[in-house]
């Protein structure tokens, strides 16, 4: 086995110091100079058509700088956004499809000054039905969310539907589709729900913007995606990206909800208005739960069939996502969904369909797991109840449906060893969990053990690539600029860990240049799909390897002989008995009598995905990115008396390919599988009669807290390396989430004996269910 | 009103609303920005800081409430560094790798700086509870809780050599 130095190492994360001691700054911590604020007047009613709006008492206000709305001069009512579907105005200017839709914004000296004109805006509607539920959304007499539905500019693989709310549906089909169920003994079928729920990173979205008088436009965002951002305001403004100064400061957590732009595009729009002023625009708590993204929103129905034995033949379901007032990137969860929903295991015949509905909420957009917890959570709870048909243990089925190297997937690729082991990672998970004896039932508790399996592929662009510059300073320190984003990930400690390896130098010795300048920083994709580690990471690994070779160029001058005669060592470079350290070689080499030979070194990176296809439009097949399996499990004590469920023990095995850093990696873990917890046991979007979201603050909607934690967390780490991953790694972040609300609903169910199918299973609905029971 | 506060061992008399929070204050008028604001509504623990000896919710307190105050912020608590050490509570932190995002960092540091002073030999089942107040998405608080103990020890140790 390879010893390393810094990969596989539990370095301590580079950015720790700055965050412990409180001077990592974020959006909401910078200062300028000539600072304004921005405000924003949203709807307040879920669907209706704008008649007016009266801004002149607000214009006249204290501190006032503008005032804008549809009617304000120099706006274009035909700007759209979009990211598959250019459906978005920034600004509303004929209808409000969701309750927090922006209608009109202030920028004034304070935010108070702003928020009190704000509140002397007058608009005038003619309100509309509302619909929220997507099956409500695609019956005949539904209202109408998107009249021009099918008309807008959209990527070529998602084709809307005209005259209806479906924005997007995908149906992919294997083996044979018209009769999946033909060698079926045993078909069970089941109902499921995975609510909306909110990202709810503790730091609330904000940004600054700030046209200068060259027409030059500087924004500071909290977004996961500075260079998707650069692209959408770009083509808003029709401005040349050298033009255009995107800057990503620390991001207090991502999920999936500042990507791929949120708050941007409205910003910018306004600020340009008061070129000359750095114009603040940050959002209430209320504001990031009813005025950015949500996630999830899945009503669907699945049904499975099986031969005696438990042989897995046929699959059909039907996902239908309530996906909000706009696409945003909905479409991509929706195709993702479509044809994960199969989970780890081999189906020679499917017939899946899966649709994007708009619907008068939030728009709905990334969150971390991104279409995999909602069907895998399907697939996880329905392979319960065959279990229970069939008379197999649940355990046994999974085994013998595992996809194994030969199985084809959904989407008819071929598994091979390198994807990693589904198998493995469920009986590690299950030596751990069975270690503890799982208590008998007793007068106050039910104790139940639950298990799931899961897979992720990363969805991205099938050209999305990552780029970095690397300068390997005098003193032999190294900088290395990324267009990643750290938000909390742990991305800087792992790619310097990947940087030193590569370099053969201390970990202390790099620095990731966390800042992000669209201007200085090369091109990255976006910060999304678990990808950082492996895309950037290719990237680092590319720009070190040639990094060692420009030191060795320039030795090769000295020595006077081919670079393959030479060996590099982090401190020298060498030709047999003779060496050269890099220091005397790190700006070219100068001899004594002063003269020089070579180049300082000076290397770029890039990695780009490969072989990634776009799904056919008749079978719904198509190529995406490779794939990470794991499995999970856990022990769960209900209360008899409160309906509160308490998760014992959650074990979570990942093979991870190459684990670069045990510690972030177990961060990512016990982080992700919390967030599943908050899905299984708590978190709900609910909206009232009026369309009116009721869970907007933190009190509300609530999300897991010190006391939810499972009492003991095991996290194994399995490695079965990825052939192309920077030292075998592969994506492992949004993982550990798909998991956990099926394991959590299936052990309730071996524990009462009650099959629940609705997130979240809160403690009323779990009092409520006990006595229904008996 | 006028307020005189100490923060941080200096004292300042600033002319403000008397309904202004002191996390407005902290943040907007004195330049603290260690002290987060992730919900201003009492909610998410982010602007916990340390008012005269106990830990409070920098959002929640008036202007009109806190005059004489004694404030100690996150820029409070180790001054000094890097010319001197960290605060044992932030050195756990680092070592128990119990910050992410590092958006709720800072308010759970003041939290237990309260906490393990009142109650140096506090049991975990009274941390967690102390702790419930604070909101984090990023590490499943496993990690926290961790760095919690640890620091624990180290300040245990640090008082009996």
């Amino acid at each position: 086995m390879t010893e390393y130095q810094s990969i596989g190492k539990p370095i301590p994360r580079s950015d720790s110091r700055e965050k412990v001691t409180g001077s990592a700054l974020y959006v909401d911590d910078l200062r300028f100079p000539r600072m304004l604020y921005l405000k924003v007047l949203r709807a307040g009613v879920p669907h209706a058509r704008i008649k007016s709006v009266d801004i002149t008492k607000a214009e006249l206000m204290e501190g006032v700088y503008k005032v804008i709305s549809k009617d304000t001069e120099g706006l274009d009512k035909n700007l759209l956004f979009g990211t598959c579907i250019f459906d978005q105005p920034p600004l509303a200017v004929d209808k409000v499809r969701h309750a927090g839709e922006v209608v009109a914004a202030v920028i004034a000296d304070s935010e108070k000054n702003a928020l009190r004109a704000v509140k002397n805006i007058q608009v005038e509607f003619e309100e509309l039905p509302h619909v929220l539920d997507p099956y409500e959304a695609i019956a005949a007499e539904a209202p109408l969310i998107h009249e021009r539905n099918g008309q807008y500019k959209h990527l070529p693989t998602f084709v809307p539907v005209p005259d209806s709310n479906v924005f997007y549906k995908y149906h992919l089909k294997k083996g044979n589709d018209t009769e999946v169920f033909r060698e079926a003994d045993v078909i069970v079928e089941d109902e499921f729900e995975y609510p909306l729920m909110n990202h709810a990173t503790i730091e609330p979205h904000g940004a600054v913007a700030y046209w200068d008088h060259a027409g030059d436009l500087h924004l500071w965002s909290s977004s996961q995606a500075p260079f998707v951002v650069r692209e959408v305001l770009s083509d808003m403004f029709n401005l040349p990206m050298t033009k255009i100064h995107v800057n990503i400061p620390y991001l207090g957590g991502g999920f999936g909800g500042k990507s791929d732009y949120t708050i941007e595009p409205l910003l910018t729009l306004c600020a340009r208005y008061v070129p000359g002023y750095h114009v603040k625009f940050r959002l209430t708590r209320k504001e990031v739960f009813i005025g950015t993204v949500l996630g999830r929103g899945l009503k669907g129905k699945m049904k499975i069939g099986a031969k005696k034995d438990g042989t897995l033949v046929g699959i059909e379901a039907q996902l239908y996502f309530s996906d909000g007032a706009y696409a945003d990137t909905s479409c991509n969860v929706v195709l993702a969904a479509g044809h994960n929903c199969v989970g780890p295991y081999f189906f020679p015949n499917c017939n899946l369909q899966s649709f994007g509905i708009y619907t008068n909420t939030p728009p709905v957009g990334a969150m971390r797991g991104y279409g995999h917890p909602e069907g895998q959570f399907m697939i996880e709870r329905l392979l319960e109840q065959l279990a229970l048909k069939l008379g197999i243990d649940s355990h046994t089925l999974r085994r013998k449906n595992f996809l194994r190297p030969g199985d084809t997937n959904s989407l008819g690729q071929t598994i091979s060893e390198h994807n990693g082991d589904v198998v493995e990672c469920f009986n590690k998970m299950i030596e751990a969990l069975t270690k503890n004896l799982l208590p008998n039932e007793d007068d106050q508790f039910f104790y139940g053990r639950g298990v799931a399996a899961l897979v992720k592929s990363p969805v991205q662009a099938s050209n999305a690539a990552s780029c970095v510059f690397l300068k390997v300073n005098e003193d032999l320190t190294v900088n290395i600029s990324i267009g990643g984003v750290e938000m909390g990930q742990g991305c800087l400690t792992v790619l310097a860990q990947i940087a030193a390896e590569t370099l053969k130098i201390p970990v202390k010795d790099v620095r990731i240049n966390y800042e992000i300048n669209s201007q200085l920083t090369p091109y990255e994709w976006q910060s999304v799909a678990s990808m950082t580690t492996m895309r950037v990471g290719n990237a680092i690994l590319a720009a070190c390897e040639k990094a060692v070779t420009q030191f060795k160029k320039n030795a090769a001058l000295v020595f006077d002989c081919d670079i393959s005669e030479l060996s590099y060592d982090g401190k020298t470079v060498s030709r047999g008995s003779e060496n050269i350290p890099l220091k005397d070689l790190v700006k070219g080499y100068q001899y004594e009598d002063g003269h020089a030979v070579g180049d300082p070194i000076l290397s770029v990176g890039s990695s780009v995905v490969r072989d990634v296809t776009l799904p056919d439009l008749d079978t719904g097949q198509y190529q995406p990115y490779e794939w990470t399996f794991g499995a999970q499990g856990c022990d769960i004590r209900i209360d008899k008396t409160t309906g509160k469920i308490k998760v014992i023990h959650f074990v979570t095995a990942l093979d991870v390919g190459k684990v670069i850093n045990p510690d972030t990696a177990r961060g990512q873990i016990t982080g992700g599988v919390m967030m599943g917890i908050g899905a299984a046991l708590k978190e709900k979007i609910l909206f009232n009669k009026k369309g009116i979201m009721q869970t907007d603050n933190l009190r509300k909607y609530r999300i897991p807290t010190m006391t939810d934690m499972p009492e003991k967390f095991t996290c194994i780490l399995v490695e079965n390396p990825q052939p192309d991953g920077p030292y075998g790694a592969r994506p492992i972040a949004e993982h550990p989430i798909i998991g956990a609300p099926p394991a959590i609903l299936n052990a309730f169910q071996n524990a009462t004996g009650i099959s629940l199918l609705k997130l979240p299973i809160s403690s009323e609905r779990v009092l409520t269910a006990l006595k229904q029971r008996s | 009103m006028e307020l005189t506060i100490t923060v941080n061992n200096r004292e300042y008399t600033l002319e403000v609303d008397p309904k202004e929070s002191l996390l407005f204050i902290l943040r907007e008028r004195l330049g603290l920005t260690g002290t987060k604001n992730g919900c201003s509504q009492g909610h998410c623990g982010a602007c916990t800081i340390v008012l005269n000896g106990k830990a409070v919710k920098a959002c929640l307190k008036k202007a009109k409430k806190i005059n004489r105050a004694n404030i100690l912020t996150i820029e409070g608590i180790s001054p000094e560094f890097p010319n001197k050490e960290l605060h044992p509570i932030q050195e756990a932190f680092i070592q128990a790798t119990a910050v992410q995002c590092g958006f709720c960092t800072s308010g759970l540091i003041m939290e237990l700086f309260a906490l393990l002073r009142e109650n140096p030999s506090i049991t975990e089942q009274g941390i967690k509870e102390a702790l419930e107040g604070h909101l984090c998405r990023c590490t499943g608080y496993q990690p926290i809780f961790d760095a919690s103990l640890l620091a624990q020890k180290m300040m245990r140790s640090k008082n009996s050599g």
